[in-house]
């Protein structure tokens, strides 16, 4: 197993740049997500690494050596691919035999790490089959096998389980943090299912746009997104941004909603406003931060709902306030209809302020 | 209520009998056919194991009296004039063929997976330029291929039609095996390549043999145009012992009789290769010629 360092890779189509000045360090056995919506670079960054597509700029260290110029073969990497890529002329066992004869092992070596690696993925009965004679779970299965049977430095996946069906993602999903617990293995792993990303990895790398968003644990990145795009895109459901007017008066200093209505800040949240480089402030808070009140209480301000969803466990009321759409959640107990007058109290302890202009997270120092 | 209940079976029979009346148009259709391609054949092989005489009696006999294998004899027996001929003949032509055949394959292969693969300059261009030449006929470039022939001393040599042929099966052939590779996933040369294969390797061990059934088929493609030929052969050859079958057949025509069952055996063995191929290919040609055009 090894670390792998990118160092301001750049990858440009013409003008275009789909990866745009990108570092990270993915340390040694460590679990990496790329996450981010379609076309935000984070498949082109994993090509880049597995050497699929050259580089435009910067570098990429495998272990310790840098692999920029190396063809894929030489770079010690496994990939697993979206749609699995198994070999359909090629029974499971050739498949999984594939690249250890690419790399000229003795016969009987690899026909003990095939069966080894069919037996830890329990997939011993199906060595015979051709792929098309599988299921979806089992061909991911194979796909997965065929990248550990070589024992790599890294394991890159893309998007590996998003052909799967909703309750064999769920259980392949497991089965794959699980994976990682037992080899220790270095894992790069693309997806743009940001729960995937919280569930399984030690550290996420937010992209967007070709630019490296944030990059921390997930529940850093949970707790303390850098900006509105990364508070929009991890939780779900998605934290609720509000555009408000911030303004000062008698050393209070006072949010106003396009309603009129007007929330006091906290003097701590007051030092974040401060901050901002225009009276534009963006108040962001996940659903369930959010207390509903059917009554007006002191700090709350009024709103009114607009769809209700209960799901069981919590219902979720949706309610406009300030021309954005709120996500409160409530005890199912708890009877909202839609059009009905509520109002909502922030916690201040909890919520998020982003400045108007850049977007970016206000801080109180 | 009760007028709807009575006029909807009457409907439905009605377009029933319909559908039934254009299956019955159909059938009628594809019998006429048959009767229109097989005929001819069955005509042709009847004729070959006639006698002389009784080809040329009127009202024709449909079944000959004595049937012979006379003409199949001479033909194929190299001790004979004309059997030597023949058989130079058919060497000929399945020299021209096979050659061609192999040729367009080697060209065609590395071409349709570059332009299925790599972007380049002008590709779009090339790619459509590649279908210019078949939209003429190809008559037309009788006589300019000629004077080229003629200029690059390739007149009277097999490499003249061998060049000819590739040019015209080229295109297609190109066309055939692009839709083949595009439907080949492009991560199935990515994983080969991350398993420690060379892109040449991932294009020998894993994209080749997917796209067999391409390849076949392009090949019987040239095969067949090349076995048939006969405008350019008759132009770019006149030396005997160089013609191709389809113009050397020509030469059972002669001033004063034709042999007709002569004639027929020789069609008939003209047209046993690409029959036998056809029939044992046939499953990767229909495969080959529908797979471009589904995307999975």
């Amino acid at each position: 197993m090894a670390h792998v360092v990118l160092q301001d890779l750049v990858k440009s189509y013409g003008g275009f740049k789909a990866v745009n000045h990108v570092s990270l360090t993915v340390n040694d056995g460590e679990f990496v997500a790329l996450v981010g919506p379609s076309g935000c670079g984070k498949t082109t960054t994993l090509n880049l690494v597995a050497g699929l597509t050259p580089i435009t700029s910067g570098d990429i260290i495998i272990g310790e050596r840098v692999v920029n110029d190396l063809d894929p073969k030489d770079r010690d990497i496994a990939m697993v691919f979206q749609n699995y890529a198994l070999y359909p002329q090629k029974s499971v066992y050739k498949n999984l035999a594939f690249p250890l004869q690419m790399r000229k092992l003795p016969r009987d070596e690899i026909d003990k790490k095939v069966k080894e690696a069919a037996r830890v993925l329990d997939m011993t009965h199906l060595l015979e089959r051709k792929p098309r004679e599988l299921s979806g779970g089992q061909q991911q299965r194979v796909a997965l096998g065929r990248a550990l049977v070589r024992d790599p430095a890294v394991f890159l996946m893309d998007e590996p389980l998003s052909n799967l069906d909703a309750k064999l993602r769920v259980q392949m999903r497991s089965e794959i943090k699980r994976f990682h617990q037992d080899l220790k293995a270095t894992i790069i792993y693309v997806t743009h299912d940001q729960l995937e990303a919280v569930t399984m990895a030690d550290k996420m790398a937010v992209m967007n746009g070709g630019y490296l968003q944030q990059y921390d644990s997930p529940a850093q990145v949970f707790a303390h997104p850098v900006n509105m795009f990364v508070a929009s895109f991890i939780g779900s459901p998605a934290m609720s941004l509000i555009p408000l007017q911030a303004s000062t008066a008698n050393g209070n200093t006072v949010l106003t909603g396009a309603e009129g209505w007007r929330l006091e800040l906290s003097p701590r949240n007051a030092q974040k406003v401060a901050k901002a480089t225009t009276r534009k402030v963006v108040l962001g808070a996940r659903h369930s931060t959010i207390k509903l009140h059917k009554s007006a209480v002191p700090g709350s301000v009024p709103a009114k709902a607009y769809t209700v969803e209960p799901t069981g466990d919590v219902t979720f009321v949706q309610a406009f306030l300030s021309g954005a759409i709120v996500n409160v959640s409530v005890p199912p107990n708890i009877a909202v209809a839609p059009d009905e007058q509520i109002w909502l109290e922030f916690d201040q302890e909890r919520m998020h302020l982003f400045d108007g202009e850049t977007e970016m997270a206000l801080k109180a120092n | 209520m009760s007028t709807i209940a009575e006029t909807a079976p009457r409907a439905q029979t009605r377009r029933r009998m319909r559908v039934d009346g254009w299956r019955w148009a159909g059938r009628i259709f594809l019998v006429f056919m048959l009767l229109y391609t097989a005929l001819p054949m069955i005509w042709m092989l009847i004729t070959s194991i006639k006698s002389g005489f009784a080809a040329t009696q009127f009202p024709p006999q449909w079944w000959p009296d004595e049937p012979t294998l006379a003409s199949y004899q001479k033909l194929l027996d190299p001790q004979n004039s004309v059997g030597q001929d023949f058989l130079r003949f058919f060497w000929n032509s399945l020299f021209v063929s096979t050659v061609t055949t192999i040729l367009s394959v080697i060209v065609a292969v590395p071409a349709a997976y570059a332009f299925s693969r790599f972007s380049f300059p002008g590709r779009n261009f090339l790619f459509f330029a590649v279908l210019l030449r078949n939209m003429f006929p190809a008559v037309i470039f009788l006589v300019p291929l000629f004077i080229l022939m003629r200029a690059i001393g390739l007149i009277n040599t097999h490499g003249s039609l061998i060049l000819t042929y590739l040019t015209f099966g080229l295109p297609l052939a190109i066309w055939l095996l692009k839709g083949f590779y595009d439907n080949i996933p492009v991560q199935l040369e990515q994983a080969a390549r991350i398993d420690g294969a060379t892109r040449f390797q991932a294009f020998i061990m894993i994209v080749m043999p997917l796209s067999t059934p391409g390849i076949i088929a392009t090949a019987i493609y040239s095969f067949i145009g090349a076995w048939n030929e006969y405008i350019y052969a008759y132009t770019f050859l006149s030396k005997n012992e160089q013609l191709t079958l389809p113009v050397g057949i020509q030469r059972f025509f002669s001033e004063n009789t034709t042999d007709f069952p002569g004639l027929m055996a020789a069609s008939f063995m003209m047209s046993v290769p690409v029959v036998v191929l056809f029939l044992v290919l046939q499953r990767y040609f229909v495969r080959a010629l529908t797979e471009g055009a589904v995307k999975h």
